[in-house]
């Protein structure tokens, strides 16, 4: 499985960080110089840390680990009032960038209200694209266990809950962080940031579980690897939206319109075959997006035995009306 | 400041108590609020809040809190304490229109064709000052779903009840009971 570390350092002998994470099965995902300090953030296999350690000590550079780096998050409020809205989901999304990861906040259109709180198929397909999901609920426990569990039914990635009284487990759900309610000032006390911390800790434990049953069927190719290739499209390098590309735990979001880039995204060149063979391309729901889901190995390996049976069924074929 | 809160759920009872102190805190009106009574239900599902305030010390005169002086265009005011520009200005120009009433800068007011005389004797009532600013934090508190509501609102109290879908009679009768309740506390030696 692979370790996201970030490394800070100089850019003296980066290079040969640069190398070693090749020659360990690694791949670089992003690289941000200032002057002649470095922050790159990659990802190694597990096994690999102590080598990429030993390497970063030899430069001066100080390694950490990042456990949501490349994944993108969605912080999903009832509504985008003031009511539900400012203070705790602002804090926990940017808590949650803290740990690598990319987050989005999100508002329902009708979240608001207890029985009347409703979330749409729409709605539900845009916060499947993502990662994970942390639903910032309110205050009271009977309108949280009957009425807005119903807001993370049929969400298939994994969903954590933050909202006020102390509740266990909640169905369809994978944790849930009590002691964050309704509030008109930041999150910046002892104990709010060790409850941002607790909705951190719980993230990253859903988010690793999620990267081993991913591990159990490996994706094709890892993410960064095919981000690496699509960076050199000049619609992505000329986009001035903030992260252009976002790696996602088993693909990508390019930032990019799907139907004007289809084509030139699908005949991208992964180890000898074309994007379209490897991973699943489709319209994002965010607007201006396009979304790339990678194949397992498994399955990559199969659809090549399928192509191979039909091409030696047409071949007897052939040979049998001759 | 009393405060008094029903309802089944200990943490969701605290919480809005919570609440409603850092928004009076944030309005600065902590020191004008003697009294409050919740009373939250959420599987009914209401919410009652009726809050007690103390009297305002009565009328404040332009001349208190601005300077006055007569031009040709009309009478120029200058404003000295900030604090009421919002509410003068919003007098104005509810006495004479917003084509008459010009904000020359911040904290200077032109009063086109206007009689220096007739400035003089505009007064701010505190009372409504503070009554704007308590129905500021009640509309800050109250659940965001909750649109059907009932108010009642004398003197000194405020009481709004607010619901989801079906405002029910006993509710109201529940709240006009406790609004009367509130208006003869007596704070000093009262507890609700």
């Amino acid at each position: 499985m692979y370790k996201v570390l970030l490394f800070d350092g100089g850019v003296y002998r980066v290079n040969e960080l640069y190398e070693l994470v090749e020659d360990v099965g690694g791949f670089i995902i992003q690289k941000t110089q200032t002057h002649v300090q470095i922050l790159v953030t990659l990802a190694i296999p597990e096994e690999e840390r102590d080598v990429i350690e030993k390497k970063s000590q030899e430069l001066g550079a100080k390694l950490t680990e990042i456990p949501l780096g490349g994944t993108e998050i969605a912080v999903v409020a009832p509504t985008l009032g003031r009511h539900h809205m400012p203070h705790p989901v602002c804090d926990i999304a940017e808590h949650l960038r803290r740990y690598g990861a990319i987050t989005v906040v999100m508002g329902l259109a009708r979240g608001k209200g207890r029985k009347s709180a409703q979330i749409s198929a729409e709605e539900k397909a845009l916060i499947n694209e993502y990662d994970a999901a942390v639903f910032v609920l309110g205050n009271f426990e009977d309108c949280i266990r009957k009425e807005k569990v119903r807001l993370f039914e049929d969400i298939e990635i994994p969903v954590v809950v933050a909202c006020g009284p102390a509740i266990d487990t909640l169905p369809n759900c994978s944790a849930v962080v009590s002691g964050v309610c309704r509030r008109v000032e930041r999150m910046r006390r002892a104990e709010d940031i060790a409850k941002l911390e607790e909705i951190a800790e719980k993230v990253c434990k859903v988010v690793e579980e999620r990267r081993r049953v991913i591990d159990e069927d490996p994706l094709f190719v890892h993410p960064a690897e095919v981000r690496q290739r699509i960076e050199d499209l000049p619609a992505v390098q000329k986009s001035l939206r903030p992260a252009p590309v976002v790696l996602h735990l088993d693909g990508l979001r390019v930032k990019i319109p799907y139907h004007e880039w289809k084509d030139q995204l699908a005949s991208i060149d992964v180890y000898g075959r074309k994007l379209k063979e490897i991973a699943e391309l489709s319209d994002s729901r965010l607007d201006g997006s396009t979304l790339i889901k990678i194949y397992s190995a498994s399955r990559v390996e199969s659809m090549n035995q399928l192509e191979s049976k039909e091409l030696l069924r047409d071949q007897a074929s052939a040979y049998a009306k001759e | 400041m009393i405060v008094k809160v029903e309802g089944p759920e200990k943490f969701g009872n605290e919480s809005y108590v919570e609440l409603f102190n850092s928004i009076l805190l944030d309005i600065g009106i902590t020191r004008h609020v003697e009294a409050v009574k919740f009373i939250i239900k959420p599987s009914d599902p209401f919410f009652l809040i009726s809050v007690k305030t103390r009297k305002a010390a009565g009328k404040i005169r332009i001349t208190e809190i601005a300077e006055i002086s007569q031009g040709k265009d009309g009478t120029h005011i200058n404003i000295i304490d900030e604090n009421y520009a919002p509410s003068l200005i919003s007098l104005l120009w509810q006495l004479y229109g917003r084509d008459r009433i010009e904000q020359l800068s911040r904290l200077e007011i032109l009063c086109k064709g206007i009689d220096e005389k007739e400035i003089l004797e505009i007064a701010i009532d505190r009372g409504e000052e503070l009554r704007k600013k308590v129905l500021d934090a009640l509309w800050r508190l109250l659940p965001e779903g909750f649109k059907v509501r009932y108010d009642l609102s004398s003197e000194s109290v405020i009481t709004i009840l607010a619901t989801e879908y079906e405002m029910k009679e006993e509710w109201k009768r529940l709240a006009e009971e406790v609004h009367a309740e509130m208006e003869v506390l007596d704070v000093q030696g009262a507890s609700l």
